[in-house]
């Protein structure tokens, strides 16, 4: 790989990415997208392999623009999406277009354009059916959650990962979808994180599943893994943080206060109105009470990922990512 | 030899940490060793567990012990499982597998985890058997541990399955039989209409605790089917349906001896 565009370029994966890209010998130049004007901090912008355009994924001729104009003019060979609505709670076709048809039309177009030859597409460990029934290390064969009562966010990102896989073995692409375990960090889309933000935890009584987590330096890792080998199909992609729910608390320094089941979903309800938080009890009902966690084996074999850094715990009450 | 002392235990174990003191399946060896001070109780003083054929027990390498289950409350398994540790050198542990509606239940199924088991899912068996572990099954499954006093000692429906991932993943299956158990808590009655978080069943026991019968395990000589059969063969439904009647019929013989020898239930 020579150039490679990266979406979501503002997340925390998004930017621990393109630092590794730009650290990595064989890459040239970095074409960072997203969709603030002010890229912040987080971006290297002072590098001359990158340049960041802002481009609303969600608006077909920006993109036809972008990948016409300025990808095809640095020779990019590899398309990284990453790019994905945030917010639990915002729904509707806004937030269907940006996470969905987005993915679906970026795909399309990189499939008829003359340099790109290999797409990743960051996918979501949410996207697997929590039940007590399946294994408590997910494979990639795992029932999806395609269940009809689903919240949109699940079913957009379970509906983008199933865009994505259905043009494997059809398209002109080298297609690789990275399903990646959750990223404990603000600005990634995080529940967990969401969760922890509050000084009080309330998690179901007698219910202490394991979770796993992976570092934004160890999900990059997996994506320019990704990007080395010709690789296709689906990968899991796990975390070096192997935990209960109950040790997360601890090491969050928060108050971890157990209450029965049924009282929880009124309780988050109450707690969204008073603070106005992102964390959704109906989303998170399932990991709430059942263990499950990626299988690797694949990703370890075939990309040669092992997760190797830990998240940065908070040495203090502070929080941390 | 006696069981080890719960300091001991993390120590002896061949224990995979996934980063934090417990495995990928939830499995806390400081909390096994503080159960262990009550449970060891239960094993050598009240349930008295007198052990025949331990010998038999792979000292290393994967394995699964497939035995009777009875009880009203699954305490075989628990015996079964001190058994193994007490009677292996190295201490090995036997995980295990439960049913799948055990996750379901609030503080059991966390607990369960905690002290080695795991769900019996096709995956996470396979998954301990890769990894070298011994694992133990009851292929009765719940009409197993839910049989009434007057069908004690008379097999249930025999599950296959452990035959078919020790056939794939080229380990032996060691039969063993559970001598006591199916006398400690006589089921009167059962509510099958009663599943509250899952629970297939609500028992309703002859007495409000378990009696202070003698335990007897008995273990028979592995079968080999993985030096039988090769690993294809765990696909042909024929080879792996003789084997698992094999199996019973092995443990069918143990409680046959087991019971013909025994002098008095307690």
């Amino acid at each position: 790989m020579r150039a490679v565009l990266v979406t979501g370029s503002t997340t925390p994966i998004g930017a621990a990415l393109i630092r590794s890209l730009l650290e990595a010998p064989e890459v040239e130049r970095v074409l960072a997208v997203g969709i603030e004007l002010d890229p912040g901090t987080d971006l290297p912008l002072g590098n001359a392999g990158l340049t960041y355009h802002r481009v609303d994924l969600t608006r077909e001729r920006h993109v036809r623009r972008l990948i016409f104009g300025p990808v095809r003019e640095a020779g990019v060979d590899a398309v990284v999406h990453t790019a994905l609505h945030r917010s639990a709670h915002d729904q509707g076709k806004a937030v269907h277009r940006l996470n969905v048809e987005a993915t679906r039309s970026l795909l399309h177009l990189c499939e008829r354009h003359p340099t790109v030859r290999r797409f990743i597409y960051r996918s979501f460990a949410e996207v697997y059916r929590h039940d007590h029934e399946h294994p408590s290390l997910i494979g990639e064969g795992e029932p999806l959650e395609l269940r009809p009562d689903v919240p949109q966010r699940v079913r957009d990102r379970v509906e983008a990962d199933l865009t994505v896989c259905t043009r494997m073995g059809m398209s002109p692409l080298q297609i690789c979808v990275l399903r990646v375990a959750e990223i404990l960090a603000p600005q990634s889309g995080s529940q967990l994180w969401d969760w922890l933000a509050s000084p009080v935890c309330l998690r179901p009584l007698g219910f202490d599943p394991m979770v796993n987590l992976i570092s934004a330096d160890d999900a990059a890792r997996a994506v320019v893994l990704a990007l080395r080998t010709d690789a296709q199909g689906v990968f899991n992609v796990p975390g070096r943080d192997t935990l209960p729910l109950s040790k997360v608390v601890e090491l969050w320094h928060r108050l971890d206060v157990p209450a029965p089941g049924p009282l929880l979903r009124p309780l988050y309800w109450i707690r969204r109105l008073a603070i106005g938080t992102d964390f959704r009890y109906r989303l998170n009902e399932g990991r709430l009470h059942t263990s499950d966690l990626l299988d690797g084996a694949r990703a370890r074999e075939v990309l040669g990922y092992e997760p190797l850094r830990s998240i940065d715990w908070p040495s203090n009450g502070t929080g941390g990512s | 030899m006696p069981l080890p002392s719960s300091d001991e235990l993390a120590r002896l174990l061949r224990f995979r940490d996934a980063g934090h003191g417990f495995d990928e399946f939830g499995f806390h060896p400081p909390t096994l060793g503080k159960s262990l001070k009550v449970v060891r109780h239960l094993y050598e003083r009240y349930f008295r567990v007198q052990s025949h054929g331990a010998h038999h027990i792979p000292r290393e390498g994967g394995g699964v012990i497939a035995a009777n289950h009875s009880g009203t409350l699954p305490l075989d398994g628990v015996m079964l499982v001190l058994d193994v540790l007490a009677n292996t050198d190295p201490r090995r542990l036997a995980r295990p597998v439960f049913d799948l509606f055990v996750p379901r239940l609030p503080f059991v199924g966390t607990f369960f985890a905690r002290c080695g088991g795991v769900s019996g899912t096709r995956g996470n068996f396979r998954r301990l058997l890769e990894a070298g572990e011994l694992v133990s099954v009851f292929p009765e499954g719940v009409p197993g541990v839910a049989k009434t006093f007057w069908h004690r000692y008379q097999l249930q429906g025999w599950r296959v399955g452990h035959v078919e991932l020790a056939i794939r993943h080229r380990v032996p299956v060691i039969p063993a039989a559970i001598i006591g158990a199916e006398e400690q808590w006589p089921l009167l009655a059962r509510f099958d209409s009663f599943k509250l978080f899952g629970a297939p069943y609500l028992p309703i026991p002859a007495t409000p605790f378990p009696l202070p019968v003698r335990y007897r395990i008995h273990y028979g000589e592995p079968i080999p089917f993985h030096e039988e059969h090769p690993p294809e063969a765990s696909d042909d439904p024929a080879i792996v349906a003789a084997g698992a009647a094999r199996v019973k019929a092995a443990v069918a013989a143990l409680i046959s001896n087991g019971l013909r020898e025994r002098e008095g239930i307690f």
